[in-house]
């Protein structure tokens, strides 16, 4: 039993699973990447017969050139070594790309098969079968990994929001940074995202930033961002903050991005990764990216994250597949009335309960779900991998 | 009952609404005493005025600036997209005068 942890004290222990290629994972997958969108159904019907297995499959094909191929293959590089997959299965109808996410696998350790459509004869059923018969016998082999007690400086975390409401800005995200302080003085790492939402907010950033050149490349971000939405003559009110996040009283996209990077806490700024790009060691890391949050979370599962912290105001049923999803609300409604969709309430912050202490239950409460606990995402299967795309294909 | 509104930071020009409000209602304001009146109705979680602002006004709440009046703002009545803008991704021809 993990006891309750003093609020002085940084290190939680939490039980995980140590991979072979050096990574800590907090679950032990068979993870069914599917690496082109002509294999899809061949992957998803082998997923369909092991239960428990992880589908996470790019829809898209092999024309893809420039910025936007070197984030496509980033991606799945990064989600094929996830620290949560005990087992790795590839699928792909092309064997370049097979053999260039192989690669990544190389030195891996961990069990992992790879499988082309050219080997079967082009037969998408007796592509399912191969993939469902090894990805079987994998399954076993990962479901024997034994879990150890980890510090959590082992964690890296994604922080997320999404439908937001004042709630999330004043307690939730708040909370979230009071835990992100935590995990970043045990030796952690966090990653914050979704780029939009530092506008107007980007000097508070930038005095966090650890070298000048950081600074310099948190406002080229901003400043992309922003001219995307001005070239394409977009008007963010009604975007970002979005339709039920103007209901809910957020007027602008300042006021949104000020509660947003709350969840980043006060320590300072490592670096600025591209999407779905690893840190290059422990601390707080900001990652340039699309701010929508099925987007969002896929790039911080290709960076590593074990586990995501998520916080919402109306309710937002979306989690990773990969990373189990923490869902945090301080919207005392939004608590009672989506019971299976809440994994962690905090709304007594907004009657003037104590953030040390709320931070000390999240704290415990990240570690049970590191240990094995179940997310509400991952008890009904809400967890889905998102693949951004930034250009024109062939 | 007591009807709350939150002071983020010091010198902001808004609070916001822990519960909802009608026109005429008395607002204790959190962190003092203070209290005001509300001129119109007000959502909860939504921003309430806590002095007038004339348009045009930078709004300031939690201590940063979140955009600028839109016409002028009563004490009392309620900010939002009706009075509020962005000062963000805004065409030059139509940015902060």
């Amino acid at each position: 039993m993990i006891q309750a942890t003093p609020i002085e004290e940084s290190a939680i222990e939490f039980s995980g699973y140590a991979n072979a290629n050096g990574s800590v994972g907090v679950r032990t997958h068979l993870l069914i990447l599917n690496l082109t969108g002509l294999t899809e159904m061949a992957a998803r019907r082998a997923s369909a017969v092991l239960p428990g297995s992880v589908l996470v499959s790019f829809p898209y094909g092999m024309g893809m050139v420039g910025d936007d191929l070197a984030a496509s293959v980033r991606l799945l590089s990064g989600l094929a070594r996830h620290p949560n997959a005990g087992a790795i299965v590839l699928v792909s109808a092309d064997r370049t790309r097979l053999d260039q996410i192989s690669a990544a696998l190389a030195d891996d350790g961990r069990p992992n098969q790879a499988f082309c459509l050219d080997a079967v004869g082009h037969d998408a059923l007796a592509l399912s079968h191969r993939i469902a018969s090894a990805g079987a016998r994998l399954m076993r082999v990962a479901s024997a990994s034994r879990r150890k007690p980890f510090a959590s400086g082992s964690l890296c975390l994604g922080v997320e929001c999404g439908l937001s409401d004042p709630t999330s800005g004043i307690a939730a995200n708040r909370l979230i940074g009071a835990v992100t302080d935590r995990v970043l003085a045990a030796g952690g790492t966090v990653i914050l995202g979704e780029t939009l939402e530092w506008l107007g907010v980007e000097d508070e950033l930038t005095v966090r930033a650890m070298k000048p050149e950081v600074a310099k490349a948190i406002k080229e971000a901003v400043t992309r961002r922003e001219a995307l939405a001005l070239d394409n003559g977009v008007d963010l009110t009604g975007i970002n903050p979005n339709r039920r996040n103007i209901e809910e009283g957020l007027s602008t996209i300042e006021e949104k991005a000020s509660g947003a990077i709350a969840k980043s806490g006060t320590a300072p700024i490592e670096g600025v990764l591209a999407h779905g790009e690893a840190p290059s060691g422990p601390g707080l890391w900001l990652m340039d990216q699309p701010s929508y949050s099925p987007e969002s979370l896929t790039g911080f599962a290709a960076a590593g994250a074990q586990l995501a912290l998520f916080s919402t105001g109306s309710g937002n049923s979306y989690t990773s597949a990969l990373m189990p999803t923490i869902k945090i609300t301080a919207n005392s409604e939004t608590a009672q009335s989506l019971g299976t969709q809440i994994d962690f309430d905090c709304s007594a912050l907004m009657s003037g309960a104590d953030l040390n202490t709320a931070a000390a239950e999240l704290m415990e409460h990240i570690s049970s779900v590191a240990s094995g606990m179940l997310t509400f995402g991952e008890i009904l299967g809400e967890g889905a991998e998102v693949f951004s795309r930034f250009g024109e294909a062939l | 009952m007591t009807v709350r509104a939150l002071c983020l930071a010091p010198g902001d020009d808004v609070a916001i609404l822990l519960t909802a409000v009608a026109a005429g209602e008395r607002v204790h304001l959190s962190g003092g005493d203070g209290h005001l009146m509300s001129r119109t109705e007000i959502p909860r979680n939504h921003k309430i005025a806590l002095r007038d602002l004339p348009n045009g006004a930078l709004v300031q709440r939690d201590g940063l600036i979140i955009g600028q009046s839109t016409e002028v703002i009563a004490r009392g009545s309620h900010v939002h997209v009706h009075n509020l803008r962005s000062l963000r991704a805004r065409p030059a021809n139509e940015a902060t005068k």
